[in-house]
């Protein structure tokens, strides 16, 4: 594998981890149960994707995939977006759709990668994120229906986190010989201009882009300040116990 | 908010069966809710959601009435009798 589809590969497998995790803090507490369930069946499928790219890296480089899960903090490729804390369900919501609107071009771009491993990790992939985009859409959609606190809430929500989901389509090093080689269909830039579409379709509004404020993420080789808080989290098993299995 | 009855059926000659039921603001947001909730773990291949407002709820009195018709509920006691009498050659107990 050359060093730019490593990258790339890993920096949405760490999206998806991030995503995952982020979505792992409703469990529990969501807005309703029916919810409840349902989200947590995302955050599991959004792990899955995850385990799927990690392995898929792994094993071309005879590593564990809870290796490269649990690395060391400033290994990590994820965006912005996946690192902020949504403590309010609004939060959770607008994030769920902007990530999940552009996971539908990520996988897209994967689907003819000339790496079979790759390739083969799609189908199942995009069979769960119909459905994720269904449930997100959906609830939004509902929401945005008609003028309420609830429609503020998520339009406020969407407001404050466009420049996160527009920044998460900062391409990581490599990314030309990436697409030359075949291994991701199409660049970044392509794509966001796609997810831009999709976003202005669903909000029925024209959006700035230009004036968005985007976090410096350095091709994603900057952490956040709140990402510290969840490596200690997530690496918590590990480091008392590096060879727990669950 | 709405009320939806959630029915499952299994591959096969099974017939649909009463789930659950739970609330939801529309058809739409019902199907998204239902499908994590009710067949998370395949527990039917098909999923009916019946808006509870279009089920038509017969009156309690108008159920009631044939509970004091003994006659028409058979365990099987006499039949069995019979068989067993003529089984044995003796002659069925009237």
């Amino acid at each position: 594998m050359i060093d730019g589809a490593r990258e790339h590969l890993l920096a949405f497998a760490d999206d998806e981890h991030m995503m995952g995790q982020g979505h792992t803090e409703w469990i529990g507490v969501a807005p309703f149960l029916e919810e409840d369930l349902a989200f947590c069946s995302i955050a599991q499928d959004e792990l899955g994707h995850a385990a799927a790219l990690y392995e898929l890296i792994a094993a071309d480089e005879a590593l564990d995939a809870d290796a490269l899960a649990f690395r060391p903090p400033h290994d990590y490729r994820s965006c912005h977006l996946v690192e902020l804390p949504c403590d309010d369900w609004a939060d959770a919501l607008a994030r769920h759709w902007l990530y999940d609107t552009a996971e539908r071009h990520r996988w897209a771009a994967l689907g003819g990668s000339s790496d079979p491993g790759v390739a083969a990790i799609v189908e199942r992939a995009e069979r769960e994120e119909s459905y994720h985009r269904r449930h997100a859409e959906t609830l939004a959609a509902r929401l945005l229906d008609a003028p309420s606190d609830g429609a503020d809430r998520l339009l406020g929500a969407i407001e404050r986190l466009l420049p996160y989901a527009d920044a998460l389509w900062e391409p990581v090093a490599g990314e030309p010989q990436t697409v030359d080689a075949g291994v991701v269909t199409d660049a970044s830039a392509d794509l966001r201009d796609r997810w831009r579409a999709d976003v202005v379709a669903f909000l029925r509004r024209p959006v700035d882009w230009d004036a968005l404020d985007r976090p410096s993420q350095a091709g994603r080789t900057i952490r956040s300040e709140h990402f510290a808080a969840i490596h200690d989290r997530i690496t918590e098993v590990i480091r008392i116990d590096p060879a727990a299995t669950w | 908010m709405r009320t939806y009855e959630v029915f499952l059926k299994k591959e096969g000659k099974e017939e649909f069966r009463h789930a659950g039921s739970f609330e939801a603001a529309d058809d739409e947001l019902a199907i998204v809710l239902a499908r994590e909730t009710y067949v998370r773990r395949a527990e039917g291949d098909q999923l009916w959601l019946v808006d509870r407002s279009n089920v038509v709820t017969v009156e309690a009195d108008f159920v009631a009435p044939n509970a004091d018709k003994p006659h028409r509920h058979n365990d099987g006691s006499l039949v069995a009798e019979r068989r067993r009498a003529q089984r044995d050659g003796s002659p069925a107990a009237t």
